[in-house]
């Protein structure tokens, strides 16, 4: 009787996972912090869609992004996602989706070729650029348009890194007082961020900000400022992807700025396109979610979240 | 036939060291040749000194502590002619759930928020203790299940960083209590970065523990037949080199104030840099704690000379890549015209 029971429970499983539809995810780097949030959304938003979801690691490999979505698409999945590693290398994948039939969605970066032509394949994501643009926006104002500014790249290989610092550099030059001094990577962590900025300290060159293309070296930044006792009046820094602890620091009045992306929108957003073109319905090509500028002022609405 | 050109080479070893060729002293000078490059360098596109500051003198040791501390572990894994590539990842590990140890009670998202606010040396012990099991597991498995090292330590370098994601599902650990980051303020790190290098120095070269590890790298039969239990030897250096993986990744979460799980990336590589170029052999039953403090310092001085002078980001990985391999090819020219010559 008990190993009738099992069987028959055995079985529906079965024939449930069998029924609910499928999305096979190939995320860029599981390590990241904001990619990581924006995994999550996915995940809440496919379970109450009740659909089950598969989430793969491309670890920043291209290659290895490709035949994730070979192996999906064999697979039979309803629906694939990719958050891709190179914005300049999706034709492949593109490809690869469109001859088997897979309705294709890039999140989080915005492919550079004319995969969107396809009518299966829409980018849910936002302008890596804006964000620098708002950060750096945001300083120069602080600043009264003149100062020495720094810029903290991330991981040269990541199109998020050359996006951002595109907007930070066109937005400073704009300005006649504002001369961006340095330009030194930190590869989006906190500990090489802290090396970085003491490095920078002992140099003794006067600096007035620092726009960090992300909140992690941003926070390290600032430890390296508090341990040689640099106030955070004396050099303002500005982050970008407003997470958890970046909020925390603005409340404390340490960081100056940062600028919010929207992991719920993105990753929520992408499940959703990518269910509607499962189901066979048109969808927009292009969702842009939009960032949003972070500072003491509107802090509030964002740590309720 | 094949293992007795093997035997011979690993024979060669130990006659070697009988010459007393100071490998510190001849990768001293390449380190002193490389802060005199920046300092000439300095001068020349920036107008100003390198070398005449304090404090960044100070900082190039202390942004290469927590590597630093890794490599001495790798180091002693390397002299028994093993290889730990999971240094790294046992380091993000330890970090977080060190992290999740430490953090303060008015932080309303705690891993554990019955656990917080505990004293600074909890955390610590628990950081060590994870490394250490991590060290057990690579010891055991090459020891006993006769796995080669870089196979085994590869498994855990993949596995380790793994856990370290799948313990708080990707996300960061912070909010740490003021008496556990100490453990990483200021030049905290450095001084236990020393401690534990002369620690381990005087273990290497004073005491039976020291011998049974040259030994068992020089050659492994030989130190079997000589009655030295190499299976239970092998098992506490790897150990050891988990225990030091653990320490640094205790003092990396101290330092940045947060553990995370993507922490550490590639230090596995650094380490062994630093090991290497500090004169430790590959081939084993070489190489000395005090080579590869300099090892690590002279990846210090790169770091802080690149940023001094500006050095494109793109050209610097370039660039160091090629120091690291000058630096060992310089230092073999040396030792081989010095033995030419005696």
């Amino acid at each position: 009787m008990k190993r009738l029971l099992l069987g028959a429970a055995l079985f529906t499983a079965c024939t449930t996972t069998a029924m609910a539809q499928s999305i096979g995810v190939s995320v860029a780097y599981f390590d990241d912090n904001f990619l990581t949030s924006m995994r999550n959304a996915m995940q809440a938003e496919a379970e109450a869609q009740g659909w089950n979801v598969q989430f793969l690691d491309a670890q920043g490999d291209i290659g290895r992004q490709l035949s994730h979505t070979e192996s999906l698409a064999a697979q039979g999945v309803d629906a694939i996602i990719i958050n891709p590693v190179d914005t300049a290398a999706t034709g492949m994948m593109t490809r690869v989706a469109v001859e088997r039939g897979v309705p294709l969605v890039y999140v989080n970066r915005e492919p550079e070729g004319n995969d969107l032509d396809h009518d299966t394949v829409a980018f849910v994501g936002s302008e890596q650029k804006v964000a620098g643009e708002l950060q750096m926006e945001a300083l120069a104002e602080m600043l009264g348009g003149e100062g020495r500014i720094s810029i903290m790249l991330g991981e040269l290989s990541s199109s998020a890194t050359h996006q951002r610092t595109e907007g930070v550099e066109e937005v400073a030059a704009k300005y006649p007082g504002i001369e961006i001094i340095e330009k030194q990577p930190a590869d989006y962590q906190r500990t090489e961020a802290i090396d970085l900025m003491n490095n920078w300290i002992v140099g003794g060159q006067q600096i007035d900000a620092i726009a960090a293309n992300n909140d992690e070296m941003a926070l390290g930044a600032l430890i390296a400022m508090r341990q040689s006792g640099i106030g955070a009046d004396e050099i303002l820094v500005g982050g970008i992807d407003a997470t958890r602890d970046a909020l925390d620091s603005l409340q404390r009045g340490e960081l100056s700025v940062t600028v919010f992306q929207d992991p719920v929108g993105q990753g929520g957003g992408a499940v959703k396109v990518a269910i509607d073109l499962a189901n066979g319905e048109a969808v927009e090509s292009i969702n842009l979610v939009p960032f949003q500028l972070v500072t003491r002022d509107n802090l509030d609405d964002f740590l309720t979240n | 036939m094949a293992t007795t050109t093997e035997n011979t080479q690993h024979l060669e070893v130990p006659k070697k060291r009988k010459k007393k060729v100071p490998t510190e002293v001849s990768i001293f000078l390449v380190l002193i040749g490389i802060a005199l490059l920046f300092e000439i360098l300095g001068w020349a596109i920036r107008g100003d000194s390198f070398l005449m500051n304090p404090r960044r003198l100070l900082i190039m040791i202390l942004q290469v502590s927590i590597i630093g501390i890794i490599a001495i572990g790798v180091t002693q894994v390397i002299i028994t002619g093993g290889i730990d590539l999971s240094s790294g990842s046992v380091l993000a590990l330890t970090a977080i759930v060190t992290a999740s140890f430490a953090q303060q009670s008015d932080y309303l998202r705690a891993v554990y928020p019955a656990l917080t606010d505990l004293p600074w040396f909890i955390p610590l012990i628990v950081g060590l203790l994870v490394g250490a099991l991590a060290g057990l597991v690579n010891g055991a498995l090459i020891a006993f299940a006769v796995i080669p090292p870089f196979i085994a330590t590869l498994g855990m370098m993949v596995s380790a960083r793994g856990m370290a994601r799948a313990y708080t599902d990707g996300q960061p650990v912070s909010m740490l209590s003021d008496q556990f980051t100490w453990i990483g303020s200021g030049a905290n790190p450095v001084i236990i970065f020393l401690a534990v290098a002369v620690f381990f120095h005087i273990a290497l070269k004073y005491t039976r523990y020291g011998k049974y590890t040259y030994a068992i790298g020089a050659n492994p039969q030989a130190a079997r037949v000589s009655g030295i239990n190499v299976r239970r030897h092998l098992v506490m250096v790897y150990t050891i080199a988990g225990l030091l993986a653990g320490l640094a990744g205790v003092v990396a979460s101290a330092r940045a104030g947060t553990g995370q799980a993507g922490m550490g990336l590639m230090y596995e590589l650094d380490a062994i840099a630093a090991a290497v170029i500090g004169g430790t052999s590959l081939a084993g039953g070489v190489g000395r704690i005090a080579g590869t403090v300099i090892g690590a310092m002279i990846l210090g001085v790169m770091l802080s000379g690149f940023t001094f002078l500006g050095v494109d980001a793109y050209y610097q990985d370039i660039v160091k890549g090629a120091i690291i391999v000058a630096a060992v090819v310089i230092d073999q020219y040396r030792q081989r015209k010095r033995n030419k010559t005696t």
